[in-house]
């Protein structure tokens, strides 16, 4: 297993690949920030917070995260390389746990790197430490959800730029399903505004960014992240047999 | 020894590969050759484990490659059509990435990829990105590749597509030298590839086995019409009523008159070629024709492939009744329900 994360990290680092995504992340990340801080001036009433901007850079995500993701198995395909992979004494199951675990660690470098917005923060005012670890918690959680999928939107094409649309795409619809949900329509059905309503993860990750950690919010997340990548396993599988 | 049984397989209601079975002997190599689209990718592909088989069972030095996957993989070095390089790595990396997966212990990396490395000849190129070599070099990246942690058994499908003559000579040599501790089987083509390099053949066409046995059997095999072609000097009508009397010659074809007497026949021969050419002689010289060429037409590998190719593999009536036999014995195959629609196939086919 770890050859294959290895070289799915190798892939990321040794190509300006993760550091063009890390470092349009940490602009992004940098502009709400600039402008969360520009809004306290003069104003006693805008509370000014982390979990806020948290909010505003899972939108970015969106858009991040599928090109993260794109390549991971999309390429092998197209490459050919899955041959290799499926004939090496390596379980399928593996190799897909070493290359979520190789995205993670990508994505936790990503994270990391907004880690110096806090410590300006601390520096020049306060920061309230067990809330922010609670949103990067949520955030940590979320993120990994979209990277499995992006994972299993990859394991389906050979086309690493439609698996970043189709993955932008469900992502999306994933985030404002919350939203949908609430809509009058919806509304008129209480039994499919819940089922939908239960898909939802901003109203989980509101609890964290409040400094809640609740178990049911984690067993959420996980179970997402297993479900996810047991698909993208499944995924591999079939293909294998309807090849042709 | 590797064992493969009725293996099978459908993509849809086609059927590529058809129930075919043989074994690989220790220390063999053995050539699959047919034409393209003849199933020797698929055939591979199955064997190595990458694709599912419809049917049938492949069983590499005791291990199942469907029941115990892990523990048979760990005996294949693997070449697919394709080379399967990154191109993004440099040759060391991905090299030393492959030892990885084929658990080559980290203590023997270093050593394994270099004798690889030495062995195919790709050590200048190993601080390169693969993207930037040569179709040969990649070819030879993917062979090495193959090698890495001493596999018992290779399968090598096309393995010299893309070399100059150079380097298919050079690989050629390879392949015969990985006999003394390993099991080859190796697809092609090229018909003089095989016959160069392999122990046995096994031919293969539209997903049937058309012969399974050694170059010189299979040339045997086809050399019941034999032909021999004589030049003789004297006197036409008489040289050609000479040849015609020796036991064994079945009719003269042709005889071209080539001026100052000299004659050229084709003569048309039944049993033993050498004795019956022994006789021809004699009986010319006895004679007082003198002979000035003689030798008979071996038929090559090349001859017996296309006439094997276009044999066609069973009788209408054979393979209806198979058919029928598959529809009866149950819905073992996913795709019984088209049973009809190939059935029409093949009618038309006929």
């Amino acid at each position: 297993m770890f050859p294959i994360y290895k070289k799915e990290l190798q892939s990321f680092f040794y190509t300006p690949f993760a550091y063009a995504i890390a470092a349009l992340f940490m602009l992004l990340f940098s502009l709400s920030f600039s402008t969360g801080i520009a809004r306290l001036e003069g104003s006693n009433t805008w509370n000014f917070s982390f979990a806020e901007i948290f909010y505003s850079v899972i939108l970015y995500f969106i858009f991040l995260l599928p090109i993260l993701t794109m390549r991971t198995f999309a390429d092998e395909r197209k490459n050919g390389t899955e041959v290799l992979l499926m004939t090496s004494p390596i379980s399928v199951a593996k190799i897909v746990l070493a290359k979520f675990l190789a995205n993670i660690t990508v994505y936790i470098f990503m994270l990391l790197g907004t880690s110096i917005f806090p410590i300006i923060t601390a520096v020049k005012g306060q920061v309230v430490v067990s809330q922010l670890i609670c949103a990067y918690i949520g955030i940590f959680f979320w993120g990994a959800m979209y990277i499995a999928l992006g994972m299993l939107i990859s394991s389906f094409t050979e086309s690493s730029i439609i698996a970043a649309i189709i993955g932008e795409v469900v992502m999306f619809v994933l985030l404002f399903v919350d939203d949908f949900s609430n809509t009058a329509f919806i509304s008129q059905y209480p039994k499919v505004q819940s089922v939908l309503y239960s898909f939802a993860a901003q109203p989980r990750f509101a609890y964290f960014s409040e400094g809640f950690i609740r178990l049911s919010d984690l067993v959420f997340f996980a179970s997402a992240i297993i479900v996810l990548l047991i698909w993208t396993y499944i995924s591999i599988e079939k293909r294998r047999w309807n090849r042709g | 020894m590797i064992t493969i049984e009725n293996l099978t397989k459908y993509y849809g209601s086609n059927r590529a590969v058809n129930s075919i079975s043989f074994t690989i002997n220790d220390n063999e190599i053995l050539g699959f050759l047919g034409p393209n689209g003849a199933g020797k990718s698929t055939t591979m592909n199955m064997i190595a484990g990458y694709l599912p088989m419809t049917d049938g069972t492949v069983n590499i030095y005791g291990a199942d490659i469907t029941k115990e996957p892990l523990k048979a993989k760990k005996n294949i070095g693997y070449l697919p059509e394709i080379p399967p390089v990154y191109p993004d790595m440099k040759v060391k990396e991905y090299l030393s990435f492959c030892a990885g997966l084929k658990k080559v212990p980290v203590g023997e990396r270093t050593k394994e990829i270099a004798r690889v490395s030495e062995l195919l000849k790709i050590k200048d190129v190993e601080g390169k990105l693969i993207r930037n070599l040569s179709k040969g070099y990649k070819q030879r990246v993917g062979f090495a590749q193959a090698l890495l942690g001493n596999p018992k058994f290779l399968i090598l499908d096309e393995p010299t597509v893309g070399l100059d003559p150079n380097q298919v000579a050079e690989v050629r040599a390879i392949i015969k030298d990985l006999k003394k501790d390993h099991s080859v089987i190796f697809s092609s083509h090229i018909l003089s590839e095989v016959s160069a390099v392999c122990d046995r053949v096994i031919i293969i066409n539209k997903g049937d086995i058309r012969a399974i046995d050694t170059i010189e059997n299979l040339e045997k095999s086809f050399t019941a019409s034999q032909v021999l072609h004589l030049k003789v000097k004297g006197v036409r009508d008489k040289a050609s009523s000479v040849i015609q009397l020796v036991r064994g010659v079945k009719s003269i074809s042709s005889a071209e008159d080539e001026g100052n007497d000299i004659t050229a026949f084709t003569v048309q021969l039944e049993g033993d070629a050498d004795s019956i050419r022994d006789a021809i002689m004699a009986e010319c010289v006895g004679n007082g024709l003198s002979i000035l060429e003689i030798y008979t037409d071996k038929p090559n590998l090349e001859n017996v492939f296309i006439e094997l190719i276009n044999r066609p593999a069973k009788s209408g009536m054979e393979q209806l009744l198979e058919e029928m036999e598959e529809n009866t014995s149950g819905g073992e195959n996913e795709d019984e329900e088209a049973p009809s629609e190939e059935e029409n196939e093949e009618k038309e086919e006929e």
